[in-house]
């Protein structure tokens, strides 16, 4: 026993076995060593999906292996992209997750050669709204006051956030300055860190004058105080615990950053295999146990399955690089 | 004080007849990993989670079991850096410099015990460090930004020279190297491929793994291939072992040096993204420009394994403040760790402390527990270990080189990283043969990219002005002293070198000569 | 005069180096040092600690003689056929046969490098698989 539920380490790329699994059952396929590729290092927003689900899939006993979690960080998502096709694209155990920072990427053509229609996309689990945040100390109270400081002394601001250059985290603050009215994307001074967590803690020291993240990069500590929110990116006020905090348009400022969390699977994933993950992610979604994880954590509800969800990435994308071309980040 | 009626009721958590199982269980598991080369403790920690899973184990006693992993890889990598000259994990590289030629001098069992020793200091100081000093220390941690950040880099590399006994042109070489190596891969910036050739096996880079396995061990075995005689290994398996305890004489030469690298080292762990291998590098080098009067550092001076194995282990408690306080994972290992606990629903954070305190002191506790079982499991083994010395080269060797293939190819699964590896071994062969020292080559591949990255996020901050990089006192004096550390043994070491031959005779001084700084 | 050869082979690398990084595609918003701006100071440093190298020449190192190099050359071969045929003929079988060659290249007699070379496979393979539970090769046997 203990082998075969040792048979995974977690780190790194592990391949081995798992291409064994050409001999699923025709009907009721039930992954035999479920895993989950979490693009990132631990702690950020791809991470906390996979463990979250593969916890609460277990729980429910949805699944009955644990679900393994490999961190593979790398281009912002696009190394596990090509290991994927390159590597795993027959896999029927394996999924992927996924966030509106993949969709940036691809549609950006920045995971060289890989377009969406390599993979499978599977289903969302939650959005996760954007925020952009200041310590605690800092003078600026308002979005209005913080990019009016952007555009009079863009010299005195950084903005730091887990995505590279041109990446998700980047491009939500520069759709909530468009907003505003700046049109000169370099006045926006973004640095890239390599996850949220390092990020905040740069601008608790001081490096940094602002934070673009998502709501569950920061929730710590909004709690702690160590932190200000200056505006959630969404259309209307979160419920529960983060209900006092103030929206971009209620000041003013049109933009919604909305990080939708979801998974993709391997493109030659066995018909049985993608519908019986369709089906445990929607009942999943449907779960208490889901619903309570996603409002003690920020998540606004986004339930969408199989067709819709490959429908709704496509738009998604499709949004992305119409807006990346205005902006002037691709051309 | 609260504190302590805190740490007591972790004990009251931690001490049940199933953790202490699976405390030594853990330990025993962590040293074996630790020792075998291509095995570190963040895989270690990795390899075991799925155990921890299945038996279904609470929060606290997964993370009894997998500290415990984690402590006993720690002191595991000593063990083959000081009997094979092949260091288990990064940060027992420096453990080889002194600990090997004490194992050719027949003082493997002292060696082992005394590293043991030191291993053991150092973690029960950084515990202790981290029950009272948790909250300061991530004031610490933000006293550095990018800028700092950079010049504490710049001052590994800097210090350098006088470490790898030979000239500083070829350390400059090999640091240079190996950060050249690990520019290779996409840019963490702007997520453009770099340096690859278009071959997408290089687009994660080059992991620093297959560097050290194959620049340490199977150059190593390719020593051997080419020492070997017709009659195989008659004359070289006569090692002797030793004593198998330091003397009280030994142990108090190195009483200071080993608080200080514990210091030292706790602090380069504090630092998220330094972690152990800056500690023991940073604690070798200080200990060298202290105390080595005599040039006896790099020919097996005690207090040259002492020091960075009390280095690493105080930094591998260190690296769990910025974990527990700050969410963000200090070293490789502890961002396992992170995993695991966000995997139990525990989010480390500025609240940890508040809302789990029985997960925190019942981890102190496990921390603590470990680390006695460590040192109980250590020393008596010690003459166990010795016995590695027994086997003929001509079965060690093959067992060595395909234990290095097995590790990264177990964690990787890419015979392309196993090609790459080979390639290393040559590579190692021959800078050996040349003189080229080969820790800056794995200080550059494990440092570079942080080093780059902050270089380059100060620089974005300061709108394009370099001279942010001196502009905050700590930045200042970091480089004061990574600037003195560079420039001193140049000059000094001629001095000090010159009045010791005058004081000695001269044919004393033929022997120790060698391996000094060398401008 | 190894010295002399290992820094001319180091300014060349410094030089190729350098244009290497030089070739990488920058993207339209990067940050202000870019991505090469780093690379380039490697490889200055690299070319100029080179030139030390090849100006002040240590003492010559003992270099193997002929058949000792051929050797070196012929285990390099053998590992990295066992890089190559690894995933091919399995974890057990590749091991025995290179542990084999190894042991009996460094004086064993052939028997004895047989047995050992098994030996050291086997007990791999129980340590690293079973224990640890590592994905080793699995080859045509499962093992």
């Amino acid at each position: 026993m203990l082998a075969s539920t040792l048979r995974k380490s977690l780190i790194g790329g592990l391949v081995g076995l798992a291409l064994g699994s050409g001999a699923a059952p025709a009907q009721d396929f039930v992954p035999e060593n479920p895993e989950c590729i979490a693009p990132a290092n631990p702690g950020g927003g791809w991470d906390f999906t996979c463990r979250q689900v593969g916890r609460t899939l277990q729980d429910l006993g949805l699944i009955s292996a644990t679900m393994q979690v490999v961190n593979m960080a790398g281009g912002s998502g696009g190394t596990a992209f090509a290991y994927v096709v390159n590597e795993r694209n027959d896999d029927d155990d394996l999924i992927i997750a996924a966030s509106s920072a993949t969709a940036t990427r691809l549609a950006q053509g920045a995971f060289p050669g890989n377009t969406m229609d390599q993979v499978r996309w599977l289903a969302s689990v939650g959005a996760d709204y954007g925020v952009i945040a200041v310590a605690a100390d800092s003078p600026i109270q308002t979005l209005p006051d913080f990019f009016e400081q952007m555009a009079t002394a863009p010299e005195t601001i950084a903005i730091g956030g887990g995505s590279a250059v041109g990446g998700w985290d980047h491009l939500k603050v520069l759709i909530a300055a468009q907003a505003y009215g700046i049109d000169d994307v370099r006045a926006v001074r973004y640095v890239a860190f390599e996850g949220g967590g390092e990020a905040v803690t740069q601008l608790l020291a001081g490096s940094l004058q602002g934070f673009s993240g998502d709501l569950s990069e920061v929730r710590g500590f909004i709690e702690s105080g160590d932190v200000r929110v200056l505006a959630v990116l969404a259309p209307e006020r979160l419920a529960g615990d983060f209900a006092d905090l103030p929206t971009a348009r209620e000041q003013g400022i049109d933009a919604i950053g909305a990080n939708w969390r979801g998974f993709y699977a391997p493109g030659d994933m066995s018909d049985e295999a993608y519908d019986a993950w369709v089906e445990m992610i929607t009942e999943l979604y449907a779960s208490d146990e889901w619903q309570e994880v996603m409002v003690t954590n920020g998540l606004a509800p986004l339930d969408l399955q199989g067709a819709d969800f490959e429908a709704f990435v496509a738009e998604s994308i499709a949004r992305i690089e119409a807006l990346s071309r205005e902006i002037g980040i691709i051309q | 004080m609260d504190m302590f009626s805190n740490l007591y009721d972790g004990f009251a958590i931690a001490i049940t007849w199933q953790n202490l199982l699976l405390a030594l269980v853990g330990c025993f598991l962590g040293t074996i990993i630790g020792a075998l080369p291509g095995l570190g403790p963040s895989n270690g920690v990795a390899i075991l989670i799925p155990l921890a899973f299945s038996l279904g184990l609470g929060p606290t006693p997964a993370m009894i079991l997998l500290t415990s992993v984690y402590y006993g890889a720690m002191y595991g990598g000593r063990i083959s850096s000081i009997l094979l000259n092949i260091p288990g994990d990064e940060p027992a590289m420096m453990t080889c410099l002194d600990g090997y030629p004490m194992a050719r001098k027949g003082l493997a069992g002292e060696a082992l015990s005394l590293s043991g020793i030191a291993s053991f200091v150092g973690a029960f100081l950084a515990t202790w460090g981290l029950i009272f000093l948790a909250p300061q220390l991530v004031q610490f941690a933000l006293l550095f930004g990018p800028a700092e950040y950079f010049a504490l880099f710049a001052l590994a590399f800097a210090t350098l020279g006088g470490v790898s006994s030979t000239n500083q042109a070829k350390s400059a070489f090999a640091a240079m190297l190996g950060l050249g190596l690990a520019m290779i891969g996409v840019d963490q910036q702007t997520g453009t491929p770099r340096l690859t050739f278009g071959d997408v096996h290089l687009y994660d880079g080059i992991d620093f793994l297959v560097a050290i396995v194959g620049l340490f061990a199977l150059s190593e075995v390719f020593i051997f291939l080419e020492h070997r005689h017709g009659k195989a290994d008659a004359d070289d398996t006569a090692v002797k072992v030793g004593r198998l305890t330091p003397s009280w004489a030994t142990l108090k030469t190195c009483t200071p040096s080993i608080l200080r690298s514990s210091c030292l080292g706790f602090l380069a762990g504090v630092l998220p993204g330094a972690g152990a291998s800056l500690g023991s590098f940073i604690s070798y080098t200080v200990e060298k420009r202290l105390v080595d009067r005599d040039g006896t550092f790099g020919t097996g001076d005690p207090r040259g394994v002492a020091a960075p194995e009390a280095g690493n282990n105080a930094a591998a408690g260190g690296a769990l403040v910025p974990m527990l306080a700050l969410g963000v994972p200090g070293s490789g290992t502890t961002a396992v760790l992170l995993a695991v606990l966000l995997s139990l629903n525990i989010t480390p954070g500025p609240l940890l402390f508040n809302h789990n305190p029985d997960v925190v002191w019942g981890l102190i506790a496990a921390l603590f527990i470990a680390n006695f079982v460590l040192l109980a499991l250590n020393i008596p083994l010690v003459g166990l270990f010795t016995r590695v010395l027994m086997v003929p080269p001509r079965i060690l060797m093959p067992f060595v080189a395909m234990v290095s293939f097995v590790g990264i190819y177990g964690i990787s699964g890419s015979a392309f990283d196993l090609q790459m590896m080979v390639g290393f071994g040559i590579l190692g062969w021959v800078l050996r043969k040349l003189d080229v020292p080969l820790v800056p080559i794995i200080l550059g591949t494990l440092l570079g990219n942080m080093m780059e990255n902050n270089l380059r996020r100060a620089i974005s901050i300061s709108n394009g002005d370099w001279w942010v990089l001196i502009q905050s006192p700590l930045a200042i004096g970091l480089w004061i002293v990574a600037i003195v550390g560079f420039v001193l043994p140049i000059f000094v070491g001629r001095l000090v070198k010159a009045r010791m031959r005058s004081r000695a005779p001269a044919s004393e001084w033929a022997a120790d000569e060698a391996p000094a700084d060398r401008p | 005069m190894s010295d002399r050869i290992f820094g001319a082979v180091g300014v060349l690398l410094a030089v190729f180096y350098g244009w290497a990084a030089l070739q990488t595609e920058e993207s339209f918003l990067s940050d202000i040092v870019g991505p090469k701006a780093f690379p380039l100071i490697i490889a200055s440093i690299l070319g100029l600690s080179s030139l030390i190298i090849f100006a002040f020449p240590d003492a010559k190192p003992k270099w193997p003689s002929l058949p000792r190099l051929v050797e070196l050359f012929a285990a390099v071969v053998v590992l990295m056929l066992y890089a190559e045929f690894l995933d091919e003929a399995g974890f057990v079988f590749a091991t025995a046969l290179a542990a084999t060659y190894l042991s009996w290249r460094l004086g064993s007699p052939p028997v004895q490098a047989v047995i050992a070379g098994v030996a050291i496979a086997v007990s791999i393979y129980v340590v690293f698989h079973l224990v640890l539970g590592l994905s080793l090769a699995r080859g045509p046997f499962g093992f």
